[in-house]
């Protein structure tokens, strides 16, 4: 196992008055989240616009303190370690982001891009150069590339890049999140298969965020579907998509538009839309929206029950008749 | 069969900008048909969005129609001045975007903005246009629609903004409804709400729609008709139903096959496009996607290929296709 994370939660105050000294409510952006992820396997996160997928990615490369819970990796505490030690260790965790143009700095060239962490970390100008001309082919760039800047390139060139500086210092862990979401669809194809090849090729652990189902399915060997902070389903792949147990799971499966006109679908009914994190419904979250809710399911949170296997569902409807 | 609502012959936009000039969309003809849905496909710079623009007489200064003519309901809007081209849009052409918070005025409540093209458009008295904007908010299935009157966009989800702006489009009874990527913003549970919204109001007020997305799931559900543009042309137009059984571009057939399917077996790797999307500055000569085609040969990178009859109503503009 090279992650482990147990009952992670991230609140933010929302503050009021003057001096912004008033805490007005809580916005509960991830709310107790437990999962774990082996070497070389690709977990997915997936959920709607604020379910807390993003947070959950940033906690776990501690770009974000939590407020509660804890991040193992490797087997290392990650809160009990100190600022050196961190460093250290964070270098062995990377991110890709959705729009990886916007955090490139346009004056410098790409070369100097891919490069930039490794100088961070204090590798000697001479291994950076070597190694930049090692990571452009692999990521499908050519090496005169090094040379040019940022807005020379296409959106997916641009990830490209994005990829090649994330795999600089050969880290272990890469959280990619949305990593083709604002891609043109005939280019996103080319992100995913590099990514999966990649992967392959090194050893990769990824955790993979992602509001886009057909990408999921096609990238994750597990998934969690995430709802207001909390994990709701959690199963592999096939059994995840083949099965979904969790009312909401199945609600998102069936909105996906189809592949072809005409295709029979029988959609969940979904009333309403997400609350907000600010104030979260009480019992089972999702039950202002649920078209099975019960009693029970007003009042009481539901817990991540073991369905058998590796998959988990927070349903009592589910539990029920389990 | 009853003669097209809208008709587009050779439309040609160019756009003057720091770095020259180039056609954005170039020679593009296409009808739309009374109470159908005519989808329109492409990615970013394809064209799709400014031949919208160019429709309802709201390109940028950069832009000019070169050429072409755009018939609506038996009228040449070509010949109309300003004053007349505003009637038409909102009263018989209305749009919705993709990001309902920028074309909603952040100061005004919803009410006053819906009740705005009902006074101004329809001549309604303040108390009419009230009642109306409330119909018109229950129609777009907003709860408690007096509620909603009173607030501000900011108040409101993007779901729910989006159907203000529906019902904002549909204030005035338009024929035709231009949705701009109507649902990209949106979660994929709203998304579904939100294109079964459309489908139904369509039904109900016999309106056309003519829906441009990038997203060819949602043409699956909700198109009769598709135009697939690349690089500011057609490259094929077809029936829905034949473009997904035998897409007749190379292009369309890779956008198709890059998609991973949601139940069927899942390729190990994905049949993707290579290359990038040309640029407007230096398109390839012969057929713009020539350098990306997996089937190219020779003529293609020196004949413009254009569409050709595969069946009827379904045309591609491919050198494969022998006419």
């Amino acid at each position: 196992m090279l992650i482990r994370a147990d009952n992670l939660a991230k609140h933010y105050p929302v503050t009021t008055g003057f001096f912004g000294n008033k805490v007005a409510a809580t916005v509960r952006a991830v709310d107790g989240v437990s999962f774990t992820i082996e070497r070389g396997e690709t977990l997915a996160l997936v959920g709607e616009s604020g379910c807390g997928k993003s947070t959950t990615g940033r906690l776990l490369t501690r770009l974000v303190e939590p407020t509660a819970g804890t991040v193992r990796f490797d087997n290392i505490e990650m809160s009990e370690l100190g600022r050196e030690e961190l460093r250290a260790t964070r270098r062995r965790m990377q991110l890709v982001f959705q729009d990886a143009g916007s955090s490139f700095n346009p004056r410098m060239t790409v070369g100097a891009l891919i490069a930039e962490p490794m100088h961070l970390a204090g590798a000697p100008a001479a291994a950076c150069k070597a190694r930049v001309q090692e990571l452009l082919p692999l990521v499908g760039l050519s090496a005169e590339h090094a040379e040019r800047y940022p807005h020379e390139f296409s959106g997916g060139q641009r990830q490209r890049i994005g990829i090649a500086r994330a795999l600089a210092l050969r880290p272990d862990f890469v959280v990619c999140d949305e990593p083709v979401s604002a891609l043109d669809v005939s280019v996103q194809a080319q992100v995913i298969n590099l990514l999966t090849r990649l992967q392959r090729e090194f050893g990769l652990t990824y955790l993979f965020i992602s509001h886009d189902l057909r990408v999921v399915r096609h990238v994750a060997d597990r998934v969690a579907v995430m709802y207001l902070g909390r994990i709701v389903e959690i199963a592999d792949k096939a059994t995840l998509y083949k099965s979904p147990q969790h009312p909401y799971t199945k609600a998102l499966l069936s909105a996906v538009p189809a592949h072809r006109p005409g295709a029979v679908r029988t959609r969940t009914e979904v009333v309403g839309e997400v609350a907000s994190a600010r104030n979260v419904p009480s019992g089972c979250r999702y039950h202002p929206r649920c078209p099975y809710a019960m009693e029970i399911c007003k009042t009481q949170d539901p817990e991540l029950y073991d369905l058998g296997g590796s998959h988990r569902s927070a349903c009592h409807l589910v539990n029920a008749t389990h | 069969m009853s003669p097209p609502l809208l008709s587009v012959r050779n439309l040609t936009v160019a756009f003057d900008t720091r770095r020259g000039t180039f056609d954005a969309v170039r020679e593009v003809s296409f009808d739309v048909k009374p109470g159908k849905t005519l989808g329109v496909v492409g990615e970013s710079g394809s064209g799709k969005s400014v031949t919208a623009m160019a429709l309802m007489q709201l390109l940028p200064d950069s832009a000019t129609v070169t050429s072409g003519s755009v018939h609506f309901a038996g009228r040449d809007l070509g010949s109309l001045d300003e004053r007349e081209m505003q009637k038409v849009r909102g009263r018989e052409i209305a749009m919705v975007f993709q990001d309902p918070l920028s074309s909603l005025n952040p100061i005004l409540t919803v009410g006053h903005q819906i009740m705005e093209p009902l006074r101004l458009q329809m001549g309604l008295a303040k108390a009419a246009a009230r009642a109306r904007a409330e119909e018109l908010l229950a129609l777009v299935r907003i709860p408690s629609p007096a509620a909603i009157m009173r607030s501000y966009p900011h108040e409101l989800s993007g779901g729910m903004r989006q159907r203000v702006m529906i019902a904002i489009a549909l204030s005035c009874g338009p024929k035709l409804l231009i949705a701009d990527e109507p649902t990209t913003a949106l979660d994929v549970t709203t998304q579904a709400q939100i294109l079964e919204l459309l489908r139904d109001l369509q039904e109900r007020l016999h309106m056309s729609v003519l829906l441009i997305t990038h997203d060819l799931g949602v043409v699956a559900e909700f198109a009769d008709e598709v135009l697939v543009m690349y690089a500011g042309r057609i490259v094929e137009r077809s029936p829905v139903a034949a473009l997904f059984d035998r897409p007749g571009h190379p292009y369309t057939e890779g956008l198709l096959h890059s998609m991973p399917p949601l139940e069927d077996e899942d390729p190990e790797v994905l049949p993707a496009i290579e290359g990038n999307v040309a640029s407007p500055f230096e398109l390839p000569a012969g057929c713009a996607f020539h350098p990306r085609c997996p089937y190219v040969f020779d003529a293609c990178s020196k004949v413009a290929p254009v569409l050709a009859e595969m069946s009827a109503g379904h045309d591609a503009a491919c050198l494969r296709i022998k006419c």
